[in-house]
């Protein structure tokens, strides 16, 4: 319930803001972290920005923050440098590591601190303790802090000034299963009110679910961004029959491509499984397994990230959105969850 | 730039930190005004070669004996008001609100100043009520010069100065704790040390009163020690002087702090 008030509170703020980071290289030394980059994102959406670990992710978002000076390029939000917001509170909110507390210091206070700076009430504090479930032990010293407080706290403080844009850099790390349940139907809250989000992780699993777009970066460059649709690929399913060249030539003639795939079963080039059924039925040919064809995420996400790391060069000129053939695995069956998002939040929120 | 500076200050009274502070600099202002008092107004102190000086520079001396640890405490604030930022990573916060370095520093700066003169009132609690009570019972007049005033005044600004070399020192020095260490050792140990050594040459007589502790002595105008050849700076060339000194290190941390990146 507390969500859904703190929707009321958050009505009439303008929309996301567009992010835009073009040609941005950041070098320390002979060491290249980010390697001209460039990606957009867009409003009220969230975006996951993966990539293994040190693969320039936090440096690109220390670098859209002006935290980090670009060797070159540069990272806008809106058109404006981070550091040239009048109000950067109430545009941005980020939440970086989940370790930037003074120990000696409660998490209320710390919120205090980045309001008072950023010109805020102390009433919207204890309305953001509320909010993110941690209102009575937000009183305690952020030393006695479990990692799961910590990035609630975090989120706390990105939510401050009631952003447009949310920068989240590894949220999930640390928490729970519930945790992260609760994370993820916050963030939809917030992308549905309009908000950008751009929520970088280093599994493409653990977003998997939560994002609408991907940027996957390798070595600094990038390798692929796009919808999640675009990186699942075409639906695709699987069917198994005794026999497999009748059935191809009867999906033929209902204009639906097949092919034999791995281990003697057929892969039919459309999402419609009742169609497959029918077609299946009229043909006379027994069926004993109709399912969809999943796209193994871990796999394309490794093949990827590790791709560019063996062959540098490669991955910055693969097309935004483009769909390698090669990448999805057949076989995979990693059966996801399909809790409603804003059902689960709304529990979090509620302890 | 007013939002900033409310930030620092609530960063510096919302831990643990500012009141032990406030606990050391009163004690300090009260114990080493009662005891200089009593030392050299004793009727034999200048044979016991107690410091010496007019019944004015006596009374300031009193007034500010605990200065000498009150500006080590507040070099030790001024590093920690960036050093503990460092230390923590609080600094992205900082940042993240104020992304305009200069206007982030210059907040910090402003809030130094003004918890210097905070600490430096919690000293003149400590010194003046006791010092005057240990002079009166002396029989010694606890107020004899509007002088006096000036120097109470000083002593405020001195504080506040010293935090700000903390500053630019817990900039140069990011190690929090090794900025504690070096800045304590330099103004406690090496800088008496070098102006005990210096002042018996010609040319380092010449420069000892430039040291950041003599200036700050000379501000206040107190006592000096018996049998020095050195000519000490009058009070308002030691401000200047100190002044200097803080601007040139929190300028110099203003400008790391801008270019560096945050990490």
């Amino acid at each position: 319930m507390t969500a859904a008030t703190t929707t009321t509170s958050t009505q009439g703020t303008p929309g996301g803001a567009h992010i835009e980071i073009r040609d941005l290289t950041k070098s320390f030394g002979s060491f290249t972290a980010v390697d001209n980059l460039s990606f957009e994102v867009q409003p009220g959406r969230i975006t996951g920005f993966l990539g293994p670990n040190g693969a320039g992710k936090t440096t690109t978002l220390r670098m859209l923050l002006g935290l980090v000076h670009p060797t070159s390029g540069t990272a806008r939000i809106d058109g404006r440098d981070y550091r040239d917001l009048d109000r950067p509170l109430s545009v941005v909110g980020s939440a970086l590591e989940a370790t930037n507390f003074h120990p000696g210091r409660s998490g209320r206070d710390h919120l205090r601190v980045i309001a008072a700076a950023g010109g805020l009430p102390d009433s919207r504090v204890d309305e953001l303790l509320e909010l993110t479930g941690i209102p009575a032990a937000a009183r305690k010293r952020a030393g006695e802090y479990s990692m799961g407080m910590r990035q609630r706290l975090g989120l706390a403080a990105a939510l401050l000034g009631d952003p447009r844009v949310l920068i989240l850099d590894e949220p999930a790390n640390g928490l729970d299963p519930e945790g992260i349940r609760w994370l993820r139907g916050f963030l939809r809250h917030l992308a549905g009110e309009g908000k950008t989000i751009l929520v970088s992780s280093h599994l493409l699993q653990e977003v998997e679910q939560t994002v609408d777009d991907v940027v996957i970066i390798a070595n600094g460059r990038l390798v692929r961004s796009g919808t999640m649709a675009e990186l699942h690929g075409a639906p695709t399913t699987i069917v198994r029959t005794s026999d497999n060249d009748r059935l191809v030539g009867a999906l033929r003639v209902a204009d639906v491509m097949a092919a034999p795939g791995a281990d003697g079963e057929l892969v039919v080039e459309t999402g419609d499984k009742r169609l497959v059924g029918d077609v299946a039925l009229q043909a006379g040919v027994p069926v004993w397994e109709l399912r969809d064809r999943r796209t193994d995420l871990e796999a394309l996400f490794f093949q990827l990230t590790e791709g560019t790391n063996r062959n540098l060069g490669d991955g910055a000129t693969s097309l935004p959105g483009a769909t390698q053939p090669g990448a999805t695995q057949p076989g995979a069956t990693a059966d996801a969850p399909t809790e409603t998002d804003a059902i689960s939040g709304r529990e979090g929120a509620n302890e | 730039m007013g939002a900033a500076i409310k930030s620092e200050f609530r960063k510096f009274f919302t831990t643990r930190l500012w009141w032990g502070m406030a606990i050391g600099i009163f004690l300090a202002a009260a114990l080493f005004s009662a005891f200089f008092a009593y030392f050299t107004t004793s009727a034999t102190a200048t044979e016991e070669g107690a410091p010496t000086g007019d019944p004015v520079q006596i009374v300031n001396s009193v007034y500010t004996a605990g200065l000498g640890v009150g500006y080590l405490l507040m070099l030790t604030v001024g590093i920690l008001q960036i050093g503990s930022e460092y230390r923590h990573k609080t600094i992205t916060s900082t940042l993240l609100s104020t992304p305009n370095r200069v206007r982030a520093m210059l907040a910090k700066i402003v809030a130094l100043l003004g918890i210097g003169a905070l600490y430096g009132l919690v000293s003149l609690l400590g010194s003046v009520t006791v010092g005057a009570i240990t002079l009166m019972v002396r029989d010694v007049d606890p107020f004899p010069s509007i002088e006096v005033l000036r120097t109470l005044a000083l002593s405020l600004l001195a504080l506040g100065l010293w935090s700000l070399i903390g500053l630019g020192l817990g900039i140069l020095i990011p190690n929090m704790v090794a900025a504690i260490l070096v800045g304590v050792g330099v103004a406690w140990i090496v800088e008496p040390l070098l102006s005990f050594g210096l002042s018996n040459l010609d040319w380092g007589a010449k420069i000892v009163p430039y040291f950041p502790s003599n200036a700050t002595n000379a501000m206040v105008n107190g006592v000096t020690a018996q049998g020095t050849d050195v000519t000490f700076l009058s009070w308002w060339a030691g401000a200047l002087v100190l002044a200097a000194y803080a601007a040139a290190l929190s300028a110099f941390g203003t400008w790391r702090t801008v270019r560096q990146d945050v990490s």
